[in-house]
């Protein structure tokens, strides 16, 4: 019986801890409009891409005053995890998910049993079908994407007049994004007649196949001036076989990547471009656009929407656009740590 | 209070009954039906698959290689269903394999005496790499709705009902489940008392893989794609589950309603720290320290009963 009346007395004090706690951590911030919940979820939690989306993402909520902000992931970028947080997010009854799906097939059930039970669904960063949202927050176009690569190539190898063999190391040559992307490199590389794309090559998301593949590009085309490594995996292969074979500065590479990975090649010249969209922006256009969403001051057929510091954002059909790319290169890449 | 038993399941119970209590008081909305239906859909798989592996705990034996079957499994079932196989029948082929799988374990572990520890960490990774290898790690979507929703929603609550129901009645009722305790307590003695050791753990292995089919399939319905990386870490999951259910990994050890009660344990502490405190991967620090705190409130428990003389009573009978 003692045993028992221990064990009681243990779920006693238990219970008054984890109350004192909440007590502490729940302080209600009242501001104008009715407090809302985002829970906000990434491709994968702990990646600097993804963490500094959260930064921006944060400071939102702050600077509204009227946001409680949940920011969770798989730790291991499974999408099975991202669905138990999307099923957990809508028993809880948050105002709005905002999802950066890894797996638009397997998080798609889970978007719908979130809107089904009445909670707002955006996706960001990278989209899911449209019927479970409604909204994307897009980054950046494909087409600016794909002008920047190019642009930042030929500014690098000597503007309107640069000459010389460039190729293309990609992540699959199934995956959407990149041929997207590729599509519209090949319309901007026109606008240099000296630069001719030689080959498209695929890395499937392996670092060492991206560095072997660029080894042998070098091999086969002596003339080779450019590289494009259009995959954040592939881009660090490709810098690392340049690097390797001795090449710095004579072949270049560019491609999408954060600033942290690509540090060490831009500093040792290796690398002059960086491309990518800014990352805290995204974050922080999510946010409004959720709140904008929970308020139904974001609706079909809206033209715009006020994004706080970014000012008004365009919003084309269902696509909230963040738009604009950076670049980062030598003289500024230490201003970012992300 | 002189035939008190203090058991596993009444620690368990104790302890769900305050995390209940803690979470009433923190997050009324966590103890409503309606979030608790929610919330129990991705728990299925791991109910099912950790009922034979209570039973290979038992024998003294493990398989590791569960989150592997179920992975391939799943897998074949995607291949089948791309192939135009009509989805009943890829079910019913899915489930096959996994209990092959099993199977093959099990033939590793008694034609060949290899220890189950080491059979099961191989195919562990060879399961795993042959569902990479035959799927090369595509995920395979795009099932019918009809499939995904016959598959969901009751269906795996009744399979897991089944399952578990008629595995406590064949520990309690049976020579088998004699035998298997028999097994795990002493397996020496059980081969001189006739039991047919190696007939009953190949049993075992294959009942596990036949169960992975199943919780296979159900993933995929779910998740409505197969993919190679599927249930990956599903055997730590299982295991701690047997474990906290008052399972002896020493084997002879371990009941039924002890392990539905761990896993009801593993399951509502995971979803509600994560509810609360809304980080997800403190969920692994809770399950740890859960599995401690679970022995050693039972340790005290016991350390009372200890100092009473006890006898030992070993159920074999020579021949």
């Amino acid at each position: 019986m003692k045993n028992l009346l221990s064990i009681l007395a243990l779920a006693v004090v238990l219970v008054g801890c984890s109350g004192g706690d909440s007590a502490k951590s729940e302080a209600p911030k009242e501001s104008g409009s009715k407090q809302i919940t985002v829970a906000m979820l990434p491709k994968k939690k702990g990646v600097p891409y993804f963490t500094s989306c959260s930064e921006g993402a944060m400071e939102a909520a702050k600077e509204l005053g009227n946001v409680e902000l949940i920011y969770d992931g798989p730790t291991s970028g499974d999408a099975a995890d991202a669905v138990k947080l999307i099923d957990q997010w809508t028993a809880q009854g948050v105002d709005v998910i905002a999802v950066s799906p890894n797996d638009p097939a397997v998080l798609g059930p889970a978007m719908k049993r979130a809107r089904d039970a009445g909670i707002k669904v955006l996706t960001w960063d990278a989209d899911a079908d449209a019927a479970n949202r409604e909204f994307l927050v897009n980054q950046a176009t494909p087409e600016e994407i794909g002008n920047s690569l190019v642009d930042a190539m030929a500014k690098d190898l000597g503007g309107e007049s640069a000459t010389g063999d460039v190729a293309i190391v990609t992540a699959s040559l199934t995956a959407a994004n990149q041929n997207e992307w590729i599509k519209f490199m090949k319309v901007r590389l026109a606008k240099y007649p000296g630069l001719k794309l030689v080959a498209t090559k695929p890395s499937n998301e392996d670092q060492k196949l991206a560095f072997s593949v660029t080894q042998d590009l070098m091999k086969v085309y002596p003339g080779l001036k450019g590289v494009f490594a259009i995959s954040s995996v592939a881009f660090p292969g490709a810098a690392e076989a340049i690097k390797q074979a001795g090449k710095s500065g004579k072949v270049l590479v560019t491609g999408l990547s954060t600033p942290n990975d690509m540090k060490t090649y831009v500093k040792e010249d290796v690398v002059k471009s960086v491309i990518l969209w800014n990352t805290k922006d995204l974050g922080y256009l999510t946010i409004f656009a959720a709140r904008a969403l929970a308020d139904g001051k974001l609706k079909a057929g809206d033209t715009t929407l006020a994004a706080g510091r970014l000012g008004e954002k365009k919003v084309v059909g269902d696509n909230v656009m963040l738009g604009g790319t950076i670049t980062f290169d030598k003289a500024n890449i230490d201003e970012f740590d992300f | 209070m002189k035939n008190f038993r203090w058991s596993r399941e009444l620690t368990l119970v104790v302890l769900l009954l305050c995390l209940f209590g803690a979470a009433s008081i923190l997050e009324p909305k966590f103890v409503t039906m309606r979030a608790q239906t929610l919330l129990a859909t991705h728990l299925w798989e791991l109910a099912l698959v950790a009922i034979p592996m209570l039973l290979i705990v038992i024998t003294a034996g493990i398989d590791l290689s569960v989150g592997s079957i179920v992975a391939l499994s799943a897998v074949s079932f995607g291949l089948m269903f791309e192939r135009n196989v009509p989805p009943v029948v890829a079910a019913g082929l899915t489930v096959l394999v996994g209990t092959v799988l099993g199977s093959l374990n099990g033939w590793f572990v008694t034609k060949m005496k290899v220890h189950p520890l080491l059979v099961t960490l191989a195919t562990l990774a060879a399961f795993r790499g042959m569902a990479e290898g035959i799927s090369t790690a595509r995920a395979i979507s795009g099932y019918p709705d009809w499939l995904l929703n016959a598959l969901q929603g009751p269906t795996p609550i009744v399979l897991f009902a089944l399952v578990a129901v008629a595995t406590h009645l064949v520990m309690t009722q049976t020579y088998f489940g004699r035998w298997v305790v028999a097994i795990g307590t002493e397996e020496n003695v059980s081969r001189f008392s006739r039991i047919p050791v190696d007939r009953v753990k190949q049993w075992l292995y294959g009942f596990s893989g036949l169960v992975c089919g199943i919780a296979a399939v159900l993933l995929v319905a779910r998740n409505n794609t197969a993919k190679a990386d599927m249930a990956t870490g599903l055997e730590l999951e299982a295991i701690t589950a047997v474990v906290l259910g008052g399972a002896s990994i020493h084997g002879g050890k371990g009941r039924v309603t002890g392990l539905v009660l761990g896993l009801l344990l593993i399951h509502e502490t995971r979803e509600f720290v994560s509810w609360h405190w809304k980080q997800n991967e403190l969920n692994l620090i809770v399950i740890g320290s859960l599995l401690i705190l679970t022995v050693l409130l039972e340790n005290i428990a016991e350390r009372r009963k200890d100092r009473k003389p006890k006898v030992a009573i070993t159920a074999t009978e020579n021949p």
